[in-house]
């Protein structure tokens, strides 16, 4: 199985949401699949969970999807729980799990050495976490936890070192996706987030 | 091109400066250094999922004994900062700390790690030497080590892309 | 099931283990049933796992305890896979799940709500993890593991509130300071190994 097959196959279902994506190749297929400002790229490794958790809860009414990796989500296996107790509805949490480090150097996780995360997952409490079978099992899955309105993980066990250096490159800047990121949210939720620059006179 | 000699003089200078114990996390200017370490029969060594966790490892190894080092980006480091607070400088545990130095001059794309890692260290009172030229990687590292075990502390070798040979 | 009855159980048959607590309770009851310098306070939360291994692959003869709680070990959760990779057979690694922060204003824990500890540990690849459900399982399994030099990951739910707290607080309060502790039970490791650990103050002249 292969990430970038899955993203595509889940890029219409995903529709409008907002994606929070780990950094490096997930970043970058999804980025060419479903371009635009509802992505905010992570490069703090483990985060991804962490921020679309928050935001979820911000934003209740609005779909958000977090495009997770096994290395990001060893290194912050300390969210599981808190997503457990949080649950938010409107979060699909999506782990590829391709056994590496991929932006740093392709050395392999603990995953590769018997840590399978969607029982860590479980174990910390997380009902509705699960291991898709195939491309299309992935997809059934994401639209059942479309469905569901219950925090879902979906894990894939996916290829090492899938090739993304022809896609084109994340083009903006890190403060700059922030920006869009949080303007994209103004306009499609009818909301403020950036103040007004001050000062008022 | 990965160059091969300035990581295995880094590893050549671990094992002359007695080091013996090894915790890491990958970073993609590393993959060469931790594939040494991995072949290396002499030195034991723990891969990661945290670098917290390799702070607490090295500080339990140290008191069976051990010479001990961690492996690890400056990211990296930055998460380890509780750990070395509160266990490796209040028991007095000597670590080395190999910091691939991320956001480094002429290094792209790291730029904010870059310029909070030597202040961080500076306010955590760990003395750090950065390492540029391949010859001055036994000295630097041996006297680190030494440093580290007579301080008590933890002293860290900030490592450019020069020295681990993925300077472009 | 109440904590200070599973250490109880196993005080007088840990020998000269090396034992590593988690600060608070744990470390007051365990110092108090068997005191001297073979145990070690973290007050790193979540640390206590990680240094435990770190001796247990120094010290390969020597027994370890490691004595933690659910909330530090929430807090190292990313330690579990590390140790799930190692398990070195002279160590003992147990955690006392009272499903709140005891030294930190009591609030409760995610074991309270929804996560259970051993089988996160499981999932990551420690399939030896297991609840224990009274003193006497605790005692047997760490007896077992001792005597079969086999590594061992033992869960134990324990009561918990402020009347807890309270009789812990009634003990002799923990009377070595940090750095001091350090060097005690190193001088204690030199001493029963053999070895050299604290390198003798420089300069030579």
């Amino acid at each position: 199985m292969r990430r970038y097959g899955c993203l595509q196959a889940i890029a219409e279902d995903v529709g409008d949401a907002l994606v929070i994506c780990t950094v490096g190749g997930a970043a970058a297929q999804w980025n060419a699949i479903r371009p635009g400002d509802g992505n905010l790229r992570c490069r703090t490794l483990g985060l991804v969970s962490s921020i679309a958790m928050g935001l979820a809860l911000a934003l209740q009414n609005r779909m958000v999807v977090a495009l997770d990796g096994d290395g990001a989500l060893l290194m912050n296996a300390c969210a599981l729980p808190t997503l457990a107790c949080q649950r938010p509805g409107n979060l699909i949490h999506l782990v590829f799990d391709n056994g590496v480090y991929e932006s740093s150097g392709l050395r392999p996780t603990a995953t590769l050495n018997g840590a399978d995360l969607v029982e860590m997952a479980r174990g910390a409490g997380i009902k509705h976490a699960c291991w898709a079978s195939s491309v299309e099992n992935f997809k059934q899955e994401f639209n059942k936890a479309k469905e569901r309105k219950a925090y879902s993980l979906i894990a894939a066990k996916v290829e090492a070192g899938e090739d993304y250096r022809e896609l084109p490159a994340f083009g903006v800047a890190e403060v700059e996706n922030a920006y869009r990121f949080m303007r994209h949210i103004e306009k499609l939720e009818g909301i403020r987030v950036v103040p007004l620059p001050g000062p008022r006179h | 091109m990965a160059g091969e000699t300035g990581p295995s003089m880094i590893l050549e200078a671990m094992k002359e400066a007695g080091i013996n114990f090894v915790t890491s996390l990958p970073d993609h200017n590393l993959a060469k250094l931790l594939e040494f370490v991995d072949k290396d029969p002499d030195l034991k060594h723990v891969p990661l999922c945290r670098e917290e966790e390799g702070i607490g490892i090295c500080a339990g190894a140290y008191m069976g004994g051990k010479t001990t080092a961690i492996i690890m980006q400056n990211g990296g480091f930055l998460n380890s900062c509780n750990a070395l607070t509160t266990t490796a400088l209040n028991f007095n545990i000597p670590i080395v700390l190999l910091i691939y130095y991320a956001g480094d001059i002429g290094d792209e794309g790291f730029s904010t790690l870059g310029s909070v890692t030597e202040p961080v260290l500076q306010g955590l009172g760990i003395r750090c030497y950065v390492l540029r030229k391949l010859e001055e990687i036994r000295a630097t590292i041996k006297g680190a080590t030494t440093l580290a075990i007579d301080s008590r502390r933890p002293v860290a070798v900030l490592l450019t892309k020069d020295v681990l040979g993925m300077r472009r | 099931m109440r904590r200070f009855d599973c250490l109880k159980a196993i005080a007088p048959l840990v020998g000269d283990a090396l034992v590593i607590t988690i600060g608070g309770g744990s470390a007051t009851e365990w110092t108090h049933l068997r005191p001297g310098e073979g145990n070690l306070r973290s007050r790193t939360l979540g640390l206590v796992q990680s240094i435990a291994l770190g001796l247990a692959l120094a010290l390969p003869k020597r027994q370890l305890l490691a004595i933690d709680g659910d909330g530090a070990l929430l807090m190292n959760l990313c330690g579990l896979p590390t140790l799930a990779r190692e398990k070195p057979s002279n160590l003992i690694y147990m955690v006392f799940d009272n499903g709140i922060y005891e030294a930190s204003g009591l609030r409760k824990t995610a074991t309270a709500e929804v996560a259970d500890l051993i089988a996160v540990a499981k999932g990551a690849g420690i399939g030896e993890a297991v609840w224990v459900s009274s003193p006497e399982d605790f005692k047997s399994r760490v007896l077992e593991s001792m005597r079969q030099r086999k590594f061992a990951f033992i869960g134990a739910r324990v009561e918990s509130g402020p009347e807890y707290v309270a009789e812990f607080r009634s003990l002799p309060r923990f009377d070595v300071s940090e750095v001091e502790s350090a060097y005690r039970m190193m001088r204690y490791i030199e001493k029963t190994e053999g070895i050299r650990v604290v390198p003798l103050p420089g300069p030579r002249h």
